[in-house]
């Protein structure tokens, strides 16, 4: 990977002005690099800066923004988990997404097992089928399913129906990415078990589930950092501040009416958003291999 | 050779979905535990998936509302009385714009990206890490990032422009004027999605093998030639999964225009997530929320037979 890496980025050059053309072009990816990262960070360091800055500071329009003229306040950090309701929304949001990873794992590791190991009529239809349900946004779900979770199943403003919905999206794709770890497990092993005697059960609880643990935890971050990012259905689905996860909680009950507490804002977005960001980062490889291995 | 070429190209799409066909003792052809195994997932996705897609389908064509009262069948008046609502027609218009627009530049962005990337350079995991925070980062929460930057009064942009000469007085009003409007909720979807595009992109080229590499040289082919003939056609079907799934992220995402501008000033920005929220939850006119979100459906419908159609002849 790293070699073809330099290939593509470097001209072909004689070996005595090697040196020249390297440093020049290290020279434009470095700045490069620079831009980029400058595009995507200038925003969380602005917010990291306003959650730090005294609020008579924030709205003196007369000196520079872009430093502190008054003393450093983490009054705004005292007062997002003391005064609000940011620790209830930061419970429900674990809440909510644990309970979620744990249907989606309860749901995909047999199910991907089955499509991975398992020879049965229309399987592979069913597992593209399944993974297509991918591609159907929540924009065109959240409608019906808020009639159907506070209609029949009586959880209008309830977490438990985010608890509920949540698996649509995770499935879908933990069970095309445990699919592949199966896979990758080899059978020869699963028949050695069978041959010295175990059931199939023992078979799989003994060797093959053992040896998918770094894939079954991959598929458990994945569920549990797609829980924590949704907003239409959290929207949708809760009013009371007491249901409400931090996606949700954050953005709605920190603005009231037009007045906007922008060093509190700030704290809970980045206090809540970066962990986030970290687990994601995490998974995010496998992510993309998902994505663009489903073209392999 | 009939015989010969059916057993070889038989069993390659069943291994390339994952599916691999029973090669000895009893690991496969296992009817019933197959299905057993897999029904809790039929099942979830058939009734939380399935089932209101189905439900919503009944909405736009029915007068249902939240308030409960016995829903009627009135035909297609949803969509019709739609075509006719220039809220709509805009609505329609800016979703189709945004994706667009947002696309072109996330690419662009993403492939300049995806070069750097390609660098070794020191630290690149935690390098990387920065550079994925607008992707990781639940966009609800970075949004409120962005408000700050656009407020009317302490905008940062506009405090900068103004220092550098690049903007004058009048300044603009972010989130007020639709021009400015129209402009924050791309410049937010593009620092949303360029890394992402960036991850696809470089995940194509490092599928290509060396190999190729060292014949160009040999060739004598100049990065541009590279680039056109060896490059892009390779990553090419990468780089088109990546882009249909985030369209279709895109199209569906309400979170970036509803916490922005909520459609603001004057509907000028709705999209079709946004005018779907506010027509059937604010609202309570199921039927006319599901209609105004299933206008999606025509290019969803497209996404899935394209990526279809990609999987099977990738297989073939």
């Amino acid at each position: 990977m790293a070699s073809s890496g330099v290939a593509l980025a470097e001209p072909i050059v004689l070996p005595r002005r090697l040196n020249w053309r390297k440093v020049a072009s290290l020279t434009r990816s470095y700045l490069a690099l620079a831009f980029y990262l400058f595009i995507a960070v200038f925003p969380l360091i602005w917010m990291l800066m306003t959650s730090l800055k005294d609020d008579a500071d924030l709205v003196d329009a007369t000196v520079s923004p872009f430093w502190f003229h008054k003393p450093l306040a983490f009054n705004h950090y005292v007062y997002l988990f003391t005064r609000t309701s940011f620790v209830q929304w930061l419970q429900n949001t674990f809440l909510i997404a644990g309970l979620t990873l744990a249907i989606t794992l309860a749901v995909c590791i047999p199910g991907a097992y089955a499509l991975a190991r398992l020879d049965f009529f229309g399987a592979e239809k069913l597992g593209v089928g399944i993974f297509m349900t991918y591609l159907v946004p929540p924009i065109l779900l959240f409608l019906p399913l808020s009639r159907l979770v506070a209609g029949g199943l009586h959880l209008g403003n309830n977490k438990l129906a985010l608890v509920l919905v949540y698996p649509t999206f995770t499935i879908p794709f933990c069970m095309w990415l445990l699919m592949g770890f199966f896979k990758r497990v080899p059978r020869e092993l699963e028949e050695a078990a069978l041959v010295d005697g175990c059931n199939r059960w023992q078979a799989v609880c003994r060797v093959v589930l053992p040896l998918t643990m770094a894939g079954i935890l991959t598929v458990a971050i994945f569920a549990f950092t797609l829980a924590m990012q949704d907003f239409l259905y959290a929207l949708t689905f809760t009013s009371s501040s007491s249901e409400k996860p931090l996606t949700v909680g954050v953005p709605t009950e920190l603005i009231r009416g037009d007045v906007f507490f922008w060093g509190e804002l700030m704290t809970a977005a980045l206090v809540a958003g970066i962990p986030v960001a970290i687990l994601y980062n995490f998974f995010l490889d496998y992510f993309i291999e998902g994505i663009t291995g489903s073209v392999k | 050779m009939n015989g010969l070429m059916a057993h070889r190209a038989e069993p390659l799409p069943a291994r390339r979905l994952g599916i691999v066909r029973p090669a000895r003792i009893n690991l496969g052809r296992d009817f019933g535990l197959g299905y057993a195994l897999l029904s809790p997932a039929l099942v979830y996705m058939l009734a939380l998936v399935g089932y209101p897609f189905v439900l919503a389908l009944w909405f736009s064509l029915s007068n249902s509302s939240i308030s409960g009262d016995e829903a009627h069948f009135v035909g297609l008046r949803n969509y019709i009385g739609l075509m006719g609502d220039s809220v709509f027609r805009s609505s329609l218009k800016n979703s189709l714009m945004f994706v667009f627009v947002a696309e072109i530049f996330k690419t662009l962005l993403g492939i300049g990206l995806a070069f750097v990337l390609l660098r070794n350079l020191p630290a690149k995991k935690v390098i990387r890490g920065f550079l994925m925070l607008p992707w990781t980062i639940p966009v609800s929460l970075s949004l409120l990032g962005w408000k700050w930057m656009f407020d009317p009064q302490f905008s940062v942009i506009n405090y900068t422009g103004a220092h550098l000469g690049i903007l004058h007085s009048p300044l603009p009003d972010w989130l007020g004027q639709t021009q400015y409007a129209i402009a924050a909720i791309l410049t937010v979807n593009i620092w949303r999605g360029f890394p992402f595009a960036a991850v696809v992109i470089l995940a194509g080229l490092t599928s290509i093998p060396q190999e190729i590499f060292d014949t160009c040289k040999i060739d004598g082919a100049g990065p541009l030639t590279r680039w056109h003939y060896v490059i892009t056609p390779i990553i090419a079907p990468i780089l088109f999964i990546g882009l249909i799934f985030d369209v279709v992220f895109t199209l569906g995402d309400l979170t970036i225009v509803y916490l922005l501008t909520n459609g603001g000033p004057i509907n000028t920005t709705d999209i079709l997530p946004t005018l779907s929220f506010r027509e059937g939850v604010n609202g309570g006119d199921l039927g006319l929320g599901s209609a105004t979100a299933l206008f999606l459906f025509p290019f969803l419908f497209v996404a899935v037979f394209v990526f279809l159609r990609m999987l099977r002849r990738r297989e073939i």
